[in-house]
């Protein structure tokens, strides 16, 4: 379906790009003004001769490009390098948080895209009624609250006041289990308010995407022609509608994905929930540059990933965008 | 039925589904119902790693004193009391310690406990030199073993500090064979000790869990089971205190204790502890440093001292949660710290500020209110302060504007901790002047305190430069005296002496602030430095459920 030279420029492309992206990486944390061993001293109470032993343990004291080369060749091996502050391989700490992360991120994607959607299509085929304006006056209402406050106000009204869903953490502490879905279900109340969250503050570019594409698509000739032929209106909503108005949806998706990759920071941070964005943070407060090369590394692939996907995606289902 | 109509009967449908499986009632294994068995911690940090060798973090300390036994154990008056020592001596010169252990203890895997184990740590420790435990091995000259149940520790010189209280015991049958960097990077991800607690599990993130150890040496404690769960947040962390999610805090920020201190079937505590903040000045006389050399004269320095009302930066900084500072020993070293009377202090006297400024030459030639030095040099200063520390850069302005009543001027600039780090200990070419910063003390002893400021800590803990000979002398003569009545003297001249340098401004001794629920367990000793989170764990080990 695809030529092969265009397979092949994206392919040079995004290599080029990832060498591009590992080499700022490592460059840009390392120029920073501070480092991973300073504060570890202090607080553990370290001699100057234990630190200069730390700093050799970790590589710290090479010259930068001699470090840089290491970091390379680790890295074309998948070796994602060894924390400063945990001591532990990379991967083992990124694939713990990376399921955390998935696990509230997937539950609040799919609700924010399904209910995003749905909203959007209300109010663009509604158009004008009092159904719109309150969908779209509600969506941005809802945007510009921060993160961090509307998680509180849940936290209070839904988990303290009406005692109805556990308010941090992924599981009860020192829970027994007498069952897998015993299990499942208690990480499914845990959910459920950062989940809410996440909604309440994402859901409304969703909306106002879904609401303006549609709208412009239902401006078109092709509509009037269904219109004419006596399809009913929920065929021509959503049969030639939201079918030709989702490709803005699809980019917007794929970007949404990758970007939560990086964690949602606020809520995680709100509801105790150990993800990549808590990681992210301390990593940076502590320096721990193993662990920030690798997080990057990760975003940007995501945000390259999503990009080509939402690129080719385009090919697919847009004929009109294919190359000649 | 509307399109939107349906969208809210799916959504609401879903909420009721998982607001039932959350009303379920979740067993949580010894809540409620039968003899309460489960401890739970809240905290709002985790531990690095397990192992007791290169953890640095507090919460890793708090979690592996449980699991490792020391030779000797801090008691809830914060003496020496029994460990997996039953009784020591020393020689009559000093230079020896013998330990006679414990009979009958075993590793958490069955192994039998013997002196080899400690012979095998004091010797390991020693000559791999890990840091935080071989500063107090520095004068040892070799461990004897004569048999399986007594040690003896040589020294070259005698050992005020008796470091059976500062090193746990590591099984030598896990430990051995491995070279200084397989050490520094062993997760040890199942520790094995002899302490009353087996490692139960670690979720990452989330809780750490102990089991009670039902073979330990000790007498049982009532506590079954001990989880330590994180919190991101410390909003919801005192929360779940309220809500009887956990039964105990181990920090409590300032603005929350307050709002705690009414709370429901909640007793919140605070007590004096072994930390205190500081405002510290560069005077490093080295020609490389890039420090204000004004700075390096003590009269500026007293000035400064002399200009601070720490009353007044304990109520505004701190909301009154703390003790004035004034030496370097905090009041939870009890009769150690030396007390100055009131009127010796220099505190809250301004005039006094300005008549010492006066009286070496200091005048406000061009009337910018700025004094100068005889040569002209502006009384101007940098000075810095950690941004995430409210109180500390609250306290920095409160400084400041002390400091122009009396004719100083000084330059805010706040930075993130690391940063401040980097440059405040940087011995090439320091480049700062003065900062806000703070200090635990290591070990329940002055030592520690007393050892920050030495000479040979340059490039160690020493964040000033500070280098004083007789200092220097004073304290090795202190670390040598066992007898305490003896070592009092020495211990007060230093801290005499240090305190008319002024290199320090000791702004305050903060509170300790712990909370915890009186419905769930109790006979929590109110200890100097904190229920938990501090040198001794025998709250762990004496509280018993509330029936």
């Amino acid at each position: 379906m695809f030529r092969a030279s265009y397979l092949a420029r994206k392919g040079a492309q995004l290599a080029l790009t990832l060498f591009a992206v590992v080499t700022f990486n490592f460059l840009l944390f390392r120029v920073l003004p501070g480092d991973p061993i300073r504060l570890i001293a202090r607080a553990g109470h370290l001699s100057a001769d234990e630190m200069a032993q730390l700093r050799a343990t970790f590589g710290l004291d090479r010259p930068l490009v001699v470090q840089y080369g290491y970091y390379l060749r680790s890295l074309f091996h998948g070796d994602f390098g060894f924390s400063i502050t945990y001591r532990r391989p990379v991967s083992d700490i990124l694939a713990e948080r990376m399921v955390n992360t998935a696990i509230l991120l997937g539950a609040a994607t799919v609700l924010i895209v399904v209910l995003g959607v749905g909203i959007g299509v209300i109010a663009a085929a509604r158009r004008g009624s009092k159904l719109d304006s309150s969908s779209v006056v509600t969506a941005l209402l809802f945007w510009s609250l921060p993160t961090f406050w509307t998680g509180m106000l849940l936290v209070f009204l839904l988990g303290v006041w009406l005692h109805a869903f556990p308010i941090s953490g992924i599981t009860t502490p020192g829970a027994v289990y007498t069952s897998t879905l015993d299990r499942w279900s208690d990480i499914a109340s845990h959910i459920v308010l950062p989940t809410i969250t996440l909604a309440l503050v994402d859901i409304g570019q969703f909306v106002l995407i879904t609401r303006s594409s549609l709208i412009d698509v239902l401006t078109e000739d092709f509509i009037l022609t269904a219109k004419a032929k006596g399809l009913s209106r929920r065929a021509v909503i959503w049969k030639h509608g939201v079918r030709n108005a989702l490709l803005p949806v699809i980019t917007a998706s794929a970007l949404y994905i990758s970007l939560v990759v990086g964690g949602a920071i606020q809520v995680e941070t709100v509801f105790s929930w150990p993800g990549m964005g808590r990681l992210v943070y301390d990593a940076v407060l502590r320096r721990d540059y193993p662990i920030l090369e690798s997080c990057f590394l990760i975003f940007a692939v995501a945000v390259i990933l999503a990009n080509l996907a939402s690129d080719l995606m385009y090919q697919v289902l847009d004929p009109r965008v294919r190359e000649a | 039925m509307g399109m939107g109509k349906r969208i809210i009967a799916v959504v609401g449908g879903l909420l009721l589904l998982a607001s039932l499986a959350a009303g379920c009632t979740r067993e949580t294994g010894g809540g409620g119902g039968a003899a309460r068995t489960t401890l739970k911690v809240g905290w709002s940090s985790e531990p690095d790693t397990m192992n007791p060798i290169t953890t640095y973090s507090s919460e890793g300390q708090e979690v592996l004193q449980l699991i490792y036994d020391k030779l000797i154990e801090y008691d809830t008056n914060l003496k020496a009391e029994p460990g997996l020592a039953k009784t020591w001596e020393y020689s009559t010169d000093g230079l020896e310690i013998t330990y006679n252990l414990q009979s009958g203890a075993t590793w958490h895997d069955g192994q039998p406990f013997t002196s080899a184990d400690v012979k095998f740590t004091f010797d390991m420790i020693k000559e791999q030199n890990f840091g935080e435990y071989a500063q107090w091995l520095v004068d040892m000259t070799g461990v004897e073993t004569p048999n399986d149940s007594t040690v003896i520790l040589k020294f070259s010189k005698p050992q005020a500090f008796n470091p059976g209280l500062a090193i746990p015991i590591l099984p030598e049958h896990i430990w051995t064979g491995m070279d200084k960097l397989t050490i520094r990077k062993f997760a040890n991800d199942t520790p094995i000790g002899t302490g009353p607690f087996k490692f139960g599990e670690w979720s990452r993130g989330e809780t750490v869990t102990l089991e009670r150890n039902p073979d330990w040496w000790g007498t049982q404690p009532a506590v079954q089971r001990i989880v330590f769960v994180l919190y991101g947040n410390e909003d919801v962390m005192a929360q779940a205190l309220r809500a009887g999610d956990v039964d105990i805090l181990t920090e409590v920020p300032p603005t929350i204790f307050d709002g705690l201190t009414g709370a429901e079937n909640v007793k919140a505590v605070s007590l004096p502890s072994f930390s205190f903040h500081h405002i510290g000045f560069n005077v490093s006389t080295s020609p490389d440093s890039q420090g204000n050399p004004l700075l390096l004269d003590p009269v500026v320095r007293q000035a400064l001292s002399n200009a601070v009302d720490r009353d007044q930066l304990v109520q505004l900084a701190l909301a009154g949660h703390g003790q004035p500072g004034s030496v370097l020993i905090p009041p939870a070293l009890g009769t150690w710290q030396l007390q100055i009377p009131a009127d010796q202090q220099m505190n809250a006297n301004p005039d006094a500020a300005k008549q010492l400024l006066a009286g070496a030459g200091y005048k406000d030639t061009n009337g910018d209110g700025v004094l100068e030095s005889p040569d002209g040099e502006p009384l101007e200063f940098r000075l810095i302060a950690i941004e995430s520390t409210t109180v500390d850069v609250r306290a920095a302005e409160l400084f400041r504007d002390a400091a122009a009543v009396v004719g100083i001027k000084l330059d805010l600039q706040t930075m993130d901790e690391n940063t401040l780090g980097n440059t405040v200990y940087n011995t090439t070419n320091p480049d700062w002047d003065i900062f806000v910063w703070g200090w635990d003390s290591g070990v329940a002893d002055p030592d520690y305190m007393l050892g920050i400021v030495l000479c040979s800590q340059i490039g160690g803990n020493n964040d000033i430069f500070y280098c004083d000979k007789k200092y220097d002398a004073l304290y090795a003569e202190q670390a040598t005296t066992i007898d305490e009545a003896a070592r009092k003297p020495i211990v007060d001249e230093m801290q005499q002496m240090f305190y008319d340098s002024a290199a320090y401004i000791v702004m305050w001794y903060q509170d300790k602030l712990q909370a915890y629920r009186t419905d769930t367990w109790q006979g929590w000793a109110e200890i100097p430095g904190g229920m938990v989170y501090n040198f001794t764990r025998d709250n762990y080990l004496h509280v018993t459920p509330v029936t």
